[in-house]
């Protein structure tokens, strides 16, 4: 009777350090993953942050501007060039009457639907 | 006598009892450990110790400056910093030979004296080094010679905001502009702006726009070269919050810059520096009149003859010689009408209207740069007619322009701040300087003139803008200076409901034969602000409204632009 308890013991000894060892193990892998992990995660917060710097320096007004003037010959915006939404429809209908292609949908059906 | 059989019984009693106890030892020693394996494996681990070394180590980094749409101003970027243990250097030598080499500014005898300094365990050799030197000096593997990953501060967008960020010194300290201001009064709102737990803090968001920014940097420094100025300054602010949209002066400097020996000349004029507007302050006094109901819109003043106090005379530059009524002495921004209202307002009452706008004391922000008005010692008659049109007193630029935001804003004047604020904030923090009556006729007298007064080349098509010029002598060696003059407009759009304030000055413009030799605000100043306006209103959502006669304006002048 004693000899089986003590043999069922040393079965659940050993059954249970095997287990610790497979706990302790996996824990350890688990631990290094979020250790690269956070790792990872600090590299690339100090990546985004260089590009946002990166980002905002390209995008400068200053050079915008520069680039604007130069390659794309924009220039100064004039209040007679901004029109309020109210004055747009009419030029919608007008234009749907003449070129609204049969069976189709168009933008302003859609818009229509959608108001 | 002894019964060997009963000794031997109890030798068995006596052995079983020992087993028993050995048993208890035993028990008691794996529950010890039993427990003690439970608390340190499945337990959590107590983290305090492991937390306080891990803030030490690794610093609370500044919190990212950030414009109101989110534009990075500052941020911290990660570099290497080389550093020395000279007890580890084998080869002294050697090693300075190498490093002076490999680093070009690296001073081989400087480099000497600091490595053979006694007791030294740690020595700094280059703060934050490029990526290739870094590589370099790696590479030439000497022992005792190692990097630690350091922040460095840079300002993505250059010298466009300087004088509001301000900059920090090589250990990441706050030296000027909001960067001061995050480091010492401002250290609990940055702690605020940390999210709990989390080591990387949110940013801290200005009110400036750095597009409104850039057009107005952009336009002074413009004007700066065409009328031959030697400094030029900007403000736009919102007039319902009190938040300081663009702020510039110039010249300015550049805060990536190695060495932040700045000048005096580069300072921050709209806040540090204190200026005499002169005739802008004209609206300050108009304002107090209406207040305290001595004029009204139909009141008259006789500005036919100078104004003799004492031995001095008030003189108009734009001489009518006529009776004025009260638009009229706006519009012709003359001193003898403005004079005489402040005589019948009263001495004590114009110094006490002009200590509860707030023109007396500094003017304090977050931005720690701040110079005191410069004021008249004694207050008498002539101090007060002089300083009724702005003479004899000195103020910060910012100062002058929220006064004025207040007396347009229905007279709630809200601090000026350089923090994103929200229209709720601004209401409680809000002071009444004036009633809003007084407000809606000062808005009339804007609008005015800019349609036929002095600031009427401030008239944007469309943005609806109202003004008020200025043109100070300056005092050079104790007199006022005919030739050098201080130029300055303050004006709002749209002035059917104003919402944006605008001040403009520019230091010593000199006549160009564009402006038929004249160098007063309304050739220089005033288009200056119009070139302005007419383009951020629409980086700022205002809409224009255009009359039949605006767009023939805007017409023609395409037309001749073409041709």
């Amino acid at each position: 009777m004693l000899k089986f308890a003590n043999f069922s013991l040393v079965l659940v000894t050993l059954a249970t350090a095997s287990t610790l060892y497979n706990l302790e193990h996996t824990t350890r892998a688990g631990e290094r993953s979020i250790a690269k992990a956070n790792a990872e995660i600090v590299d690339n917060a100090e990546d985004i942050k260089l590009l946002k710097a990166e980002w905002s320096s390209l995008t400068r007004p200053e050079r915008i501007q520069q680039l604007a003037e130069q390659q794309l010959g924009m220039k100064r915006l004039e209040p007679d060039q901004i029109v309020t939404a109210a004055e747009l429809p009419q030029r919608l209908d007008a234009l749907s009457k003449v070129e609204k292609p049969e069976g189709k949908a168009t933008i302003d059906d859609i818009l229509r639907k959608m108001q | 006598m002894a019964d060997p059989k009963v000794i031997e019984r109890n030798r068995g009693l006596a052995g079983q009892n020992r087993i028993r106890l050995l048993g208890l030892v035993y028990v008691a020693v794996f529950c010890i450990i039993g427990i003690q394996l439970v608390r340190l494996t499945v337990l959590e681990p107590d983290e305090g110790e492991a937390k306080r070394m891990a803030r030490e180590v690794d610093r609370v980094p500044r919190p990212d400056i950030v414009d109101r749409n989110g534009v990075v101003l500052a941020t911290d970027v990660s570099v290497a910093s080389l550093f020395s243990d000279p007890r580890k250097i084998i080869d002294m030598e050697e090693a300075v030979e190498l490093i002076s080499t490999t680093l070009p500014d690296v001073n081989a005898a400087d480099l000497r004296k600091k490595l053979v300094a006694p007791g030294r365990a740690f020595v700094w050799i280059k703060r934050q080094v490029s990526p290739e030197e870094r590589d370099a000096v790696y590479n030439l593997g000497i022992p005792g010679v190692g990097f630690v990953n350091e922040r460095k501060r840079v300002y993505p967008q250059g010298r466009l905001a300087a004088h509001t960020v301000g900059y920090v010194d090589v250990d990441t300290k706050g030296i000027a502009g909001i960067e001061k201001y995050l480091d010492n009064a401002g250290a609990i709102y940055t702690a605020s702006l940390a999210e709990p737990g989390h080591p990387i803090s949110a940013p801290a968001q200005l009110a400036m726009d750095v597009q409104v920014q850039h057009v107005v940097a952009d336009e002074l420094s413009k004007a700066m070269t065409k009328f031959r100025a030697i400094a030029a300054g900007g403000i736009i602010m919102d007039i319902h919050t009190g938040e300081v949209i663009a702020l510039v002066s110039l010249p300015d400097f550049n805060p990536n810059a190695e060495s932040k020996n700045f000048g005096k000349d580069q300072q921050n004029r709209m806040l540090s520096g204190v200026y005499e507007l002169g005739s802008v302050i004209k609206a300050v006094t108009f304002a107090m009149a209406f207040d305290y109901g001595t004029i009204n819109m139909n009141s008259k003043y006789d500005a036919r003859f100078p104004l003799v106090i004492g031995s001095a005379r008030i003189s108009d530059f734009h001489a009518q010689r006529r009776v004025l009524t009260v638009p009229e002495i706006f519009t012709n921004s003359s001193n003898i009408g403005t004079a005489k209202m402040a005589l019948d307002v009263g001495v004590e009452r114009h110094k006490a209207f002009l200590e509860k706008v707030g023109l007396l004391d500094r003017l304090l922000t977050e931005v720690p740069e701040t110079a005191k008005p410069l004021l008249p010692k004694r207050w008498g008659k002539l101090v007060s007619a002089t300083a009724s049109f702005g003479h004899g007193f000195a103020v910060q630029p910012l100062q002058g322009l929220s006064v004025v935001t207040g007396i347009l804003n229905d007279g709630n004047m809200v601090p000026p701040t350089f923090m994103m604020r929200s229209k709720e904030e601004a209401d409680v923090l809000g002071k009444q300087i004036v009633k809003p009556g007084v407000s809606k006729n000062m808005q009339t007298l804007f609008r005015l003139n800019a349609v036929e007064g002095t600031a009427g080349k401030a008239d944007v098509p469309g943005y609806r803008v109202g003004g008020k010029t200025g043109t100070a002598e300056k005092v050079v060696r104790g007199r006022y200076s005919k030739e050098q003059r201080l130029t300055s407009f303050i004006g709002a759009f749209p002035m059917d409901n104003p919402h944006y304030a605008i001040l403009i000055m520019l230091d010593e413009p000199k006549p160009t034969p564009e402006t038929y030799g004249f160098a007063t605000s309304g050739w220089n100043a005033v288009p200056t602000a119009a070139n302005i306006i007419a383009r951020i209103a629409p980086i700022l959502g205002v809409e224009p409204i255009l009359t039949e006669a605006d767009r023939a304006k805007l017409e023609k002048s395409r037309k001749a632009k073409k041709g």
